[in-house]
């Protein structure tokens, strides 16, 4: 077929050529956007006010490195920091664990539909206020609260249980739980089934299918769990503040004090872009082992 | 069989009201090649995972050397399947896939590497060792999956439509090597597949399967050339079957009642008089003719359509009463046979290749539903 004996059909097809494109641009184009608008320009803002000043209680712009100085200088910082991070991390490692029996019982034990009912009372949490969750915590847990009266009800002491690691992490819990419970559910769902009873077939009890099939082969899954239910900790501030009553100064905690005492934007936006830097190389790291392969 | 090592008795399995399989019984000797063919839906595959434990059987009993083994847990029995998805680890280098399950047995890890190194050798996939299985090709993942069931040296090795996912070029070189491999080491295949070539070429004996049952066990030429039922003959296929009602006799020839006339057969198979029947020929067996007069068993047919098939041309016939038949001719014969589409011919045959199968109800293929 020639174009001579065609003609309509060469400009037809540099029609289809350019809408073809223009429907793929329509798809691709929000995301550089997004990107651009929710996090280069805000992130890019974040850096510049590290160096400003703060004159009267007013945000001056300026070049000074003196923010920079001030927060490395003080000495709680990284007590803060390496608190921060450890608090949360111990956080994501209980609520994976606390996860998992129920994902497993999910993808492994409930029938297709039952899984997608669960699911969604896992979900249904979430459509209540994160505030009014972390209050109703505070019913529970404060002195002559529900769980104290109960104790005191048996004679015990029954103190409040605000204000302790326990009800911080409870706080975490309640805002990662159902994130990482469906991240979990989703990756040990997909785990191959055949490869599972291949696994058996070859002499593998029920205890080494587990540890020797379906953790590996859902590990980026898990992982990605993990590493949702340590950033969503790490950056937490409502449960950091009603809950553990700043008890532990963590670096969300930092940020508002330094807001609140004498509008240090500057040092704030220091400790926010620590708290960045950590998250990111944390997430790169935590992504590269979940997704490594072998040979 | 004298030497049964591997005894299936009565075996059955149902899901709620389906019955995946009704009753399978199988004597299978020592380092015999089994092939176990049906239509989707007719227990063969549930057959096969009965065998490696995966499913537990309703009733009936597996024996291996002696010992019953349908008690004991899948990781206990000693079948090493290799699956239609081959179902390799793909976490897992090539070589940790083939220790695997010794790994399982408790085998040390020196013996352990020895021995999978040994079967990686043995079947060419050395320079593979530490490569991960999600990066070779199809034929490397085959041996991979063949290695890791083999270096646990069974007794019985399950296939279950192994090469399935192999293009065709790739799954008649590995069929070659399959039969080697089975003859040299003397282990017992139980080879699953619904592909007429494998089953024939590799099996020492067949097993047609229908709704759950057995419908006829034996080698290929029988299978091929006696087929017992109905069923059998169409699902090999390449063969024309003529209803009617066995009617008289002539010397030592029976005839059969037909909606288009009477047929002469050799082999009277014991059919009451009276008794249903179909009449059935084999393809190769039928001649084509434009002028009638030249077989002792002739019926006048309209040509249907031609099939082209390489070095032979299938020729499909309907008669006037709504029969269709297929005869198989060389091109040669065909270019002698001046007919077109529609023209008028007579199909024609001995009296020796006609056969008689029982028109049995049962045999009616498609799942079968348990009367509530």
């Amino acid at each position: 077929m020639t174009s001579s004996a065609f003609p309509a059909r060469t400009s037809g097809r540099r029609f289809h050529f350019l809408f073809n494109r223009a429907w793929q641009a329509l798809w691709v184009l929000p995301l550089p956007a997004w990107l651009l608008l929710f996090f280069a320009v805000p992130l890019g803002l974040l850096v510049a006010i590290s160096f400003w000043s703060v004159v009267n209680y007013r945000l001056t712009p300026d070049a000074t490195l003196s923010a920079w100085r001030y927060v490395l200088g003080l000495d709680f910082l990284w007590a803060s920091f390496w608190r921060s991070y450890g608090l949360s991390m111990a956080s994501a490692v209980a609520i994976s664990l606390l996860a998992f029996p129920a994902s497993y019982a999910m993808a492994f034990v409930a029938a297709p539909r039952q899984r997608l009912i669960l699911l969604g009372l896992a979900i249904a949490p979430f459509f209540t206020s994160y505030l009014v969750r972390i209050y109703s915590w505070q019913v529970f847990l404060t002195e002559g609260g529900v769980i104290s009266s109960v104790i005191q009800a048996f004679g015990g002491k029954g103190e409040s249980l605000l204000n302790t690691y326990f009800a911080l992490f409870l706080g975490h819990a309640t805002l990662a739980l159902p994130v990482v419970l469906i991240m979990q559910t989703i990756a040990l769902a997909n785990v191959d089934r055949t490869g599972i009873s291949a696994a058996a077939n070859l002499g593998a009890r029920p205890g080494a299918i587990l540890f020797r099939i379906i953790l590996p082969a859902a590990r980026p899954g898990l992982t990605l769990g993990l590493l949702f239910a340590f950033l969503l900790s790490y950056a937490e501030f409502v449960s950091a503040s009603y809950l553990g009553g700043g008890t532990f100064q963590t670096l969300p905690i930092l940020v508002t004090d330094l807001v609140r005492a004498g509008q240090q934007w500057p040092r704030a936006a220091v400790v926010s872009l620590l708290m960045i830097a950590s998250l990111l190389i944390t997430a790169f790291v935590t992504v590269l082992w979940a997704y490594r392969e072998k040979g | 069989m004298t030497n049964t090592h591997l005894k299936l008795a009565g075996l059955a399995k149902s899901y709620g009201t389906f019955i995946a399989v009704e009753e399978f019984s199988l004597d299978i000797a020592q380092g015999e090649f089994i092939a176990i063919m049906g239509p989707s839906g007719c227990g063969k595959t549930t057959s096969l995972r009965m065998l490696a434990g995966l499913e537990t059987a309703d009733r009936g009993e597996i024996t291996l050397a002696g010992n019953r083994i349908d008690q004991l847990p899948v990781w206990e029995r000693e079948t090493p399947m290799v699956w239609q998805s081959l179902a390799l680890f793909p976490f897992m280098t090539v070589r940790e896939n083939v220790e695997f399950g010794l790994k399982m047995r408790g085998v040390a890890g020196p013996e352990r590497r020895r021995r999978a190194d040994d079967w990686l050798e043995r079947l060419g996939i050395t320079t593979y060792a530490d490569r991960n299985v999600a990066r070779l090709s199809g034929g490397q993942r085959q041996r991979v999956a063949l290695a890791r069931s083999l270096v646990l040296e069974p007794k019985v090795l399950l296939l279950d439509e192994p090469l399935s996912a192999l293009d065709a070029h790739m799954a008649i070189k590995m069929q070659g090597e399959l039969k080697k491999l089975q003859r040299e080491l003397g282990i017992t295949f139980v080879y699953v597949t619904h592909s007429h070539s494998e089953a024939f070429s590799l099996a020492d004996r067949v097993v047609i399967m229908n709704a759950g049952r057995v419908e006829q066990i034996g080698s290929p030429q029988d299978i091929f050339l006696r087929p017992r039922s109905k069923f059998v003959a169409q699902f090999v296929g390449g063969i024309s079957l003529l209803e009617g009602k066995v009617s008289g006799s002539e010397g030592s020839k029976r005839f059969l009642d037909t909606r288009d006339g009477k047929v002469r057969l050799s082999h009277s198979s014991g059919l009451a008089e009276g008794a249903a029947a179909d009449l059935a020929v084999r393809a190769d067996r039928i001649s084509v003719t434009v002028e009638p007069g030249w077989g002792e068993n002739e019926i006048a047919c309209t040509l249907v359509s031609e099939e082209f098939a390489g070095a032979v041309v299938n020729l499909h016939l309907a008669t006037a009463s709504g029969h269709s038949l297929v005869a198989q001719l060389q091109q040669r014969d065909l270019e002698q046979l001046d007919a077109s589409i529609g023209a008028r011919v007579y199909a024609s045959w001995h009296s020796d290749d006609g056969f008689l199968l029982e028109s049995a109800q049962q045999s009616e293929p498609g799942p079968k539903v348990r009367a509530a």
